[in-house]
């Protein structure tokens, strides 16, 4: 599915499902999201990974709410504790299913996002690696000279701020040097088109959502 | 006719700052291959990033002066129309891309400079194959090596047809045969695709025979060399080889690895290697780009991970407590930045007194007479992180130096440094290190003007780590 339309679809759910209070919604899309992922050969160790690390939290909600919950305290604890369930795989959808290369550029050619915000933010994601490292030496480097560097340390935010500013200093002079301008009209390698079939599934989707929320179920 | 003319160009980074270019006048030829040189922070940087339009645009103000590239004003130029006809190839290879592979970097490019989506394929492979690096396209920009970053700049360059190619000091981390083959190629580029060459360095081994045109770079204005010969001739005599003593058995060690395996990702760095490195010795250690000599010293300073076993005085490095190790085995950071914690000159230094090894050593006096000699006293109050890359090296080896850690690595702290600065350098660290019995590891590419400093020779080469006795380095003129 076009990137944009997924994240559209997904956000637009998602939003929805915060207001619904049924158990029966929230496993029907927790079920449809998990049936996409195998669908898309997402690798059973990460869905059984966000099976894992869900427990926790779904288990802490379901017992405050079964535990200290007013009302109808036994709908609020299945309500709640499945809704995580709901969100993780829907949160699973976007990050599993796509690359953040294929999400900017689509948003870039459907939404028309400005290419300064989608290449600076791609550029920026490229830099994640380097931020791990070079923390690390910060941390090495200041030790090495005798002072301890602690997250509470205004040294630290200061050298990372530094080097922030360094580093989208160099980012841009990179870009520009290989000819980047935001102005300039560009060609695209990659391209998004939104089949019609997208809208379609997007339409039955959110048809099939508004029946889960109107219909009273459980 | 002329690639480029610069008409009584004056360029300052502060309104009320001092000019660092000074009415300059500058001429290229279309088709030559022409070097600038100067000591380092004198503005050579900063011309070529004007040219190619990055300055004023990104930093400073041009206060007077005209520029023609191609015989058109560039004053109404955006830095597209730059990009089209000036390539720029920076200090640092690793500052010149923003995607993940090289192919996305070249699709980046094209795309940018608004190339037809049929012709990208075939663009990427002619430029490639031009610079001989086909088998790079699908690397990711991230496991190559300096040397063969640069090549993949040059073949975006080509990609991007632009005619005038300049790099920025670009053999400063390079190894001698990266920086022969790179020579070449821009030597070929220049006679067969008749692209105008314009490097600056500040030494200027290797290009006899090379060069059309020789400037010179001092204090804010260009000047034609007009006997390049009697350059070269003083470059020329700081090349030959060098020689070391090999280690005898009675010198005791400090640091003992055995049986050392590093890795790079998937790339096999260094295999199984058990070397010792002595105790009170001033050490060079040298291989080629990209076979693990940064990586090695990661490793010894805990920043890596490794296979094997690193033991400092007998004792696993593993077992040191953290901060304590930290003050037995210093690395200078090739990043000169990284090592600064303080604001200004003054304060970095005064850091370091407080935690040094030798306070009776450093005295004063001691410190005024080094920063003199380092021509940094007249500094003391400047903001470290505008000092230029040469000043920043020197007062980052400085602070070091100071602290006299038992084992200090260097990672090129040369680089940059133009010959008199670096033979100051380096007699202040064998001064120190002799003084306070300092282990020094140094990785250098910069060999020049480093005879009788080094007792021992360490290689890194096929993976392996040996002592060798003769280190010949003239092969490249």
């Amino acid at each position: 599915m076009n990137p944009s339309l997924k994240l559209g679809l997904v956000l637009i759910i998602s939003f929805e499902l915060a207001f619904m209070q049924s158990v029966i919604a929230n496993l029907v899309v927790a079920a449809l999201g998990l049936l996409y992922l195998l669908f898309k050969h997402v690798s059973i160790k990460k869905i059984l990974w966000m099976f894992l690390v869900s427990i926790i939290p779904v288990f802490g909600t379901w017992f405050s709410f079964y535990a200290h919950g007013s009302g109808d305290a036994m709908h609020s604890a299945w309500l709640l504790s499945t809704r995580v369930y709901a969100y993780i795989f829907l949160g699973g959808i976007l990050s599993y299913t796509g690359t953040v290369d294929e999400l900017l550029g689509s948003l870039e050619q459907n939404c028309r996002l400005p290419s300064k915000f989608v290449y600076g933010t791609l550029g920026a994601f490229n830099f994640a690696p380097r931020v791990v490292v070079t923390v690390k030496q910060m941390k090495t480097a200041a030790m090495m000279r005798g002072e301890a560097l602690h997250v509470w340390s205004p040294e630290i935010f200061f050298k990372s701020i530094l080097i922030s500013l360094r580093w989208s200093d160099n980012l841009s002079q990179a870009m520009v040097s290989h000819g980047f301008n935001e102005t300039a009209t560009r060609t695209h390698y990659d391209t998004y088109a939104i089949p019609w079939w997208n809208w379609l599934v997007a339409g039955v989707c959110l048809v099939g959502l508004q029946f889960l929320a109107f219909s009273g179920l459980f | 006719m002329d690639k480029l003319v610069i008409n009584d160009l004056t360029f300052r980074y502060k309104n009320s700052g001092p000019d660092i270019i000074k009415d300059l006048d500058f001429t290229l030829q279309l088709g030559t291959f022409n070097v600038l040189y100067g000591p380092s922070g004198c503005g050579k940087s900063t011309l070529m990033k004007i040219i190619a339009g990055l300055y004023p645009e990104f930093s400073g103000h041009v206060t007077s002066g005209k520029m023609y590239i191609d015989s058109e004003d560039v004053d109404d130029w955006n830095t597209q129309d730059f990009s089209k006809h000036v390539a720029f190839l920076f200090q640092n290879p690793n500052d010149q891309f923003s995607m993940t592979t090289v192919k996305r970097e070249f699709i980046f490019t094209l795309e940018n400079l608004g190339l037809p989506i049929e012709q990208i394929e075939e663009t990427i492979d002619r430029s490639l194959e031009r610079v001989g690096i086909l088998n790079f396209k699908d690397r990711k920009l991230d496991t190559l090596s300096g040397g063969e970053l640069q090549k993949v700049s040059l073949a975006i360059t080509l990609a991007m047809n632009s005619d005038l190619i300049m790099l920025d000091e670009p053999f400063a981390c390079i190894d001698i045969k990266s920086r022969k083959q790179l020579l070449e190629l821009l030597k070929d580029l220049q006679e067969n695709d008749h692209k105008t060459i314009l490097i600056t360095d500040h030494d200027l081994m290797g290009y006899q025979g090379i060069v059309d045109d020789l400037y010179h770079f001092d204090d804010g204005q260009v000047q034609p060399v007009l006997k390049p010969a009697e350059v070269f001739a003083t470059y020329q005599k700081e090349n030959r080889q060098l020689l070391f003593d090999k280690p005898g058995d009675t010198v005791e060690s400090i640091i003992d690895l055995h049986e050392l395996n590093l890795q790079n990702g998937a790339k096999s760095l260094i295999n199984s290697a058990s070397v010792d490195v002595f105790k009170g010795k001033m050490i060079l250690l040298t291989g080629e780009n990209g076979t693990g000599k940064s990586t090695l010293f990661s490793a010894l300073t805990r920043l890596h991970d490794y296979r094997g076993s690193i033991k400092y005085l007998k004792k696993d490095i593993l077992k040191y407590n953290q901060r304590k190790y930290a003050r037995y085995v210093g690395l200078i950071f090739q990043d000169s930045q990284m090592q600064y914690l303080k604001l200004t000159v003054e304060d970095e230094i005064k850091l370091s007194l407080k935690h040094t090894n030798y306070p009776d050593f450093w005295t004063d006096d001691v410190v005024e007479d080094y920063l003199k000699q380092l021509n940094l006293a007249h500094l003391k109050d400047h903001v470290v992180y505008q000092l230029s890359g040469g000043q920043k090296k020197k007062l980052q080896i400085f602070e070091m130096l100071i602290l006299g850690d038992p084992v200090l690595l260097m990672d090129e702290p040369l680089a940059g440094l133009d010959l008199h600065s670096t033979k100051t350098v380096m007699k202040l660290i064998k001064t120190v290190a002799s003084e306070q019995e300092l282990t020094v590891l140094m990785i250098s590419h910069q060999l020049g003007g480093l005879q009788d400093f080094f007792d021992y020779h360490l290689q890194l080469k096929n993976q392996c780590l040996t002592y060798t006795e003769v280190l010949n380095y003239e092969s490249i003129s």
